[in-house]
């Protein structure tokens, strides 16, 4: 009997950044600001993300009586491209990864 | 006063020529920031273009990535709002949606230009007016550009 040789499945290089935890995502966070309308906020959250009114409202008066609100998550391309239209859009947001 | 109310999917807004005035003069202002050289530790830039990642390594790989974008999107909206006010006097528009967009991100932006200039917080937004107060002048105009953009938006949502 013969074995036949394989050889081993070349293994990309993986930054330990992609590795850190894959089921974790990064979430978007919009803090409060003394300046933003709370209906321009609604407003937003609804057009960008899609919320019906009533999740919009709820994330708004979140942001506006807790400080802060993670208002969308993903992978970190989505965290990010949410991030900037946010920041298009002038609310004051960040990105963190989930822990 | 300004005059607004829906037709069909447009909003009609008319202002006198002293709102468009003033408009006009912030919206110079407005450009003249987001075109200057300014040193990005400038608070008001600063609240325009926030940070998006806390670690320094991650952000700047997040500017690299956005480039100018922001900046280009912020100068667009402020072109389609100094289109529909035109060069002088009083401004009679139909906004389209995508304007009626672009003037409340621009309302927005100069509200928190603005507003940053002047440090607000949740007291000096809600002061009385004051004639004596030496930020009135500046105060008012934030708070009438909020109601032009919170009147906006309840006739678009209506």
């Amino acid at each position: 009997m013969t074995q036949t040789t394989i050889a081993p499945e070349r293994i990309d290089e993986v930054s330990s950044e992609d590795v850190a935890d894959p089921d974790k995502p990064w979430l978007v966070i919009v803090w409060n600001d003394p300046i933003n309308l709370m209906s321009y906020v609604t407003w937003v959250f609804q057009k960008l993300f899609g919320y019906p009114l009533a999740k919009a409202t709820k994330l708004m008066l979140e942001v506006h009586h807790e400080g802060r609100s993670v208002v969308s998550s993903g992978p970190r391309e989505k965290a990010e491209l949410d991030c900037y239209r946010l920041h298009a859009h002038g609310l004051w947001a960040t990105i963190t990864r989930s822990d | 006063m300004p005059e607004l109310d829906k037709q069909g999917d447009s909003l009609h807004l008319q202002l006198d020529e002293q709102e468009a005035g003033i408009l006009r003069e912030l919206l110079k202002e407005m450009r003249m920031l987001l075109e200057a050289d300014i040193p990005p530790s400038d608070e008001v830039l600063q609240r325009l273009f926030p940070r998006a990642h806390q670690d320094d390594g991650e952000e700047k790989a997040y500017r690299e990535l956005v480039g100018d974008e922001l900046r280009t999107v912020k100068l667009e909206a402020v072109r389609v709002v100094q289109e529909a006010l035109g060069p002088r006097g009083s401004a009679d528009m139909s906004l389209s949606p995508d304007a009626a967009e672009s003037w409340l991100r621009s309302l927005n932006d100069i509200r928190l230009a603005i507003g940053t200039r002047l440090e607000v917080d949740d007291e000096k937004m809600g002061r009385e007016y004051d004639p004596n107060d030496p930020e009135a002048p500046a105060l008012a105009i934030l708070h009438w550009l909020g109601w032009l953009q919170g009147s906006m938006l309840e006739e678009l949502s209506a």
